[in-house]
């Protein structure tokens, strides 16, 4: 009885969240303790560290923030993954939060003929009702600090939206998406990256919008704190198998979960290969000036074919003029 | 030893010299002569290839006209002598870009209109072999089937396939790479790149069927030597080739820093859009 | 039950406010939706580009004018990793293109639909019924 109730309720939120069939087929379960058919044995670089190489897949079938209505229930059972596999609709992994492209419209063009976001993407499965873990499972409050940068934020944008390429999003004018993080979130298409580790460094390429994080791995301070790139200023270290990343000194426009960091950010990140194809990801956000406490988030990134194909962005972003030059003509009506 | 004096040399004494004569020559023989010193070799990566991980930069004037060039004015009188071109010795192998009569007019139609044309002033991403001597510095992160090639201007990369080579779906700005060892080099052969980049700010250019033909040697352990064949049968009569050191950056925790660039080439994109106009537009700021 | 879905699926979309509400509306400020159109015409030339690909189109009007349009459509990637090239649309294939006008009135459209003009079929993928993994249908 339980169940059934638990598996209609979850069925709106499996619409946005979960796949059907193709997706079990290359399936991780992380709840599970791997009843593998083969051991396998941690593959190694030249100089002995774990070989996270390789071109991945970080689509998910599981929101962000657990939907509220499951309190603090960190997993599904096997029993409410199946029901809630059923009653979904084959939705594409684009949802309102990872569109690139700013949610759906009705003035658009049709991504399933375009292969985006649908059912040929291979993404991990998983047990889990959210990315963010623990008992809340959701995005902590902003601190009061951080709810006026938002909303001065809001003020001037209502004001200004238009009025240059300056004043657009980030995404719009191909500088960053947003899921490049770090953390690195799944985006709603093209969610594909690739990990190269070269000597005392590891290099990770999201495929939007080409961006590289090169991460030094030996023991080199940050560089100097006026310096301030999209992604923040990473720093690696191994921690026997697991390859632990820190990033601080974002760019101060850069928002995190919707929220717009403060200089005291700080993204701590954790990759593990735990099976052939599969390297675990848990990232910790903390920036106490913007979100109450702080929070943490857990996915698995599975393994492709690859490889990464170019995608440029702002040398073709004809959008952004003519977004411009659509608003200049709807002022001039 | 003993050479003996006199008419009537032992036999001994003539077989001794001819032994030592016989071994000075051979010992001649296989010693490298001058001409003949052993190349370099770089330092070996754990799995045994030339190392080449690190962030290097080309310093030269290569990104102002890959020919021999004088000085000149360049397209800003307010920018003066601050974005003027200065002389080269260029770095063309013998000197002249072979286009055909057509492609080398337009050559020079690119360079008068290379203020509004040039594709390095938009931040679009430079190309092959353009963004190895733009005046930014570029990582090689080497992995195992992966070298990955990271460019700090706009955040280019390149993906250099160690295996089996592939094939292209589509054109891109940065081209295809399919890489393998030559001895100490790596040789990465570059296909489908779009006809969007230029080779210099001078206007020299190629069409979409440039392929281009790298390779990377250490002639040192701080520098390297970076050749590339040029192959467009559109706009050159000939192959052409194009050579130059590589330096290793040395300073203490060099890294590549971002240069996204959007961000600066958004008014010269879509100033002519605003709302309102920038107070003092132009060259000042 | 299946009403029930799908009035929650109008809400479902709002549970993660991540995206600042503004993001919301590039379409909407490059195409206007009370400017639907149908054209029939044929690709002169394909752009495999990001953040979206665009068909270059030459249609010809009932009064024998040709007009160059540009039909802005999904990024190629996922295209490629389902082994799409450049070459499967050729120049010279005649499409039939639904979608809506460029706002700044140019001749330039969002293909909300792709068809080949000699079968009917879709172009690409999308095999699937009008609407599925489509937005906002």
């Amino acid at each position: 009885m339980k169940r059934l109730i638990v598996g209609s309720r979850m069925a709106p939120i499996a619409i946005v969240a979960l796949m059907l069939a193709p997706v079990f087929a290359h399936a991780q379960v992380t709840a599970k303790p791997a009843a593998a058919a083969k051991a396998w044995t941690m593959p190694r670089t030249p100089d002995g560290h774990a070989d996270l190489q390789g071109v991945y897949s970080n689509a998910q079938t599981i929101p962000v923030a657990r939907p509220a209505n499951l309190g603090s229930k960190e997993f599904y059972t096997e029993a409410d993954r199946i029901a809630s596999a059923q009653a979904a609709a084959a939705r594409a992994g684009r949802t309102a939060a990872n569109d690139p492209e700013g949610g759906a419209l009705a003035v658009h063009y049709d991504t399933s003929q375009f292969g985006l976001g649908g059912p040929t993407v291979k993404r991990a499965a998983s047990l889990r009702t959210s990315i963010i873990t623990g008992p809340e499972g959701r995005v902590p409050a902003l601190t009061p600090e951080a709810q006026k940068r938002g909303a001065d934020r809001r003020a001037f944008q209502q004001e200004h939206q238009w009025d240059s390429a300056q004043t657009r999003p980030l995404g719009e004018r191909c500088i960053t998406w947003g899921f490049e993080g770090p953390p690195m979130m799944p985006v709603g298409y093209n969610s594909t990256l690739q990990i190269v580790q070269g000597q005392g460094t590891v290099a990770i390429l999201q495929e939007m919008i080409h961006d590289v994080r090169i991460i030094p791995t030996d023991g080199r301070p940050h560089a100097p704190s006026v310096i301030r790139p999209w992604m923040g200023d990473s720093r690696g270290h191994w921690e026997g198998d697991t390859l632990v990343v820190e990033t601080i000194n974002y760019n101060p426009q850069v928002t995190i979960q919707g929220g717009i960091v403060s200089d005291a950010a700080k993204v701590t990140e954790r990759f593990t290969r735990i099976d052939a194809d599969t390297v675990q990801y848990q990232f910790t956000v903390d920036d106490p000036k913007t979100f109450v406490k702080p929070f943490s988030g857990e996915y698995n990134m599975i393994h492709i074919d690859g490889p990464i194909y170019e995608y440029a962005c702002h040398e073709a972003n004809y959008g952004m003029a003519n977004n411009l030059s659509g608003a200049r003509a709807t002022e001039k009506k | 030893m003993q050479i003996q004096s006199g008419k009537s040399r032992s036999r001994w004494g003539t077989w001794l010299f001819v032994g030592m004569a016989g071994a000075a020559l051979f010992s001649l023989a296989v010693m490298p002569t001058a001409a003949q010193a052993p190349a370099y070799k770089a330092p070996r990566t754990k799995d045994g290839k030339p190392n080449l991980n690190g962030i290097w930069q080309a310093l030269n004037e290569a990104n102002w006209d890959l020919r021999p060039h004088a000085a000149s004015q360049g397209p800003v009188y307010s920018l003066g002598a601050a974005y003027s071109a200065p002389a080269g010795l260029g770095v063309v192998e013998g000197g002249e870009i072979p286009y055909k009569p057509e492609a080398a007019a337009k050559q020079k139609e690119n360079y008068a209109n290379r203020l509004k044309l040039d594709p390095e002033i938009k931040c679009y991403m430079g190309g092959v072999p353009r963004s190895t001597y733009m005046p930014y510095p570029f990582q090689i992160v080497q992995g195992t089937d992966t070298i990955m090639i990271v460019y700090e201007y706009a955040g280019a990369v390149r993906v250099v396939n160690m295996k089996a080579p592939t094939k292209a779906p589509a054109d891109s700005w940065m081209g295809w790479s399919n890489g393998r060892w030559e001895g100490e080099s790596l040789v990465v052969d570059v296909t489908s790149l779009n006809d969007q980049t230029w080779f210099d700010r001078a206007g020299n250019w190629h069409s979409d069927a440039l392929h281009v033909i790298e390779r990377y040697t250490a002639i040192g352990p701080d520098a390297l030597q970076y050749e590339a064949t040029i192959d467009d049968p559109k706009v050159f009569t000939r192959q052409w080739k194009i050579s130059m050191p590589l330096y290793r950056r040395l300073e203490k925790n060099a890294q590549i820093l971002e240069y996204k660039c959007v961000e600066f080439a958004e008014e010269v994109l879509y100033g002519h859009l605003r709302k309102q106009p920038i107070q003092g537009k132009g060259d000042s700021k | 039950m299946r009403t029930k879905l799908a009035v929650v699926l109008a809400g479902a979309g709002m549970l993660l406010a991540a995206a600042p509400v503004w993001a919301h509306h590039a379409f909407a400020a490059e195409f206007d939706e009370k400017r639907p159109l149908k054209l029939q015409g044929v690709v002169t030339k394909w752009e495999l580009v990001n953040p979206h690909s665009w068909i270059h189109l030459e249609v010809k009007g009932p009064d024998g004018k040709v007009t160059q349009w540009m039909v802005e459509g999904g990024s190629p990637n996922s295209l490629f990793r389902n082994g799409f090239t450049k070459e499967s649309l050729p120049e010279g294939t005649e499409i039939i293109v639904e979608g809506y006008r460029a706002k700044d009135g140019a001749d330039r459209a969002v293909g909300a639909n792709l068809t080949y003009a000699k079968d009917g079929k879709r172009l690409f993928m999308g095999g699937s019924a009008p609407g599925a993994g489509g937005d906002g249908k």
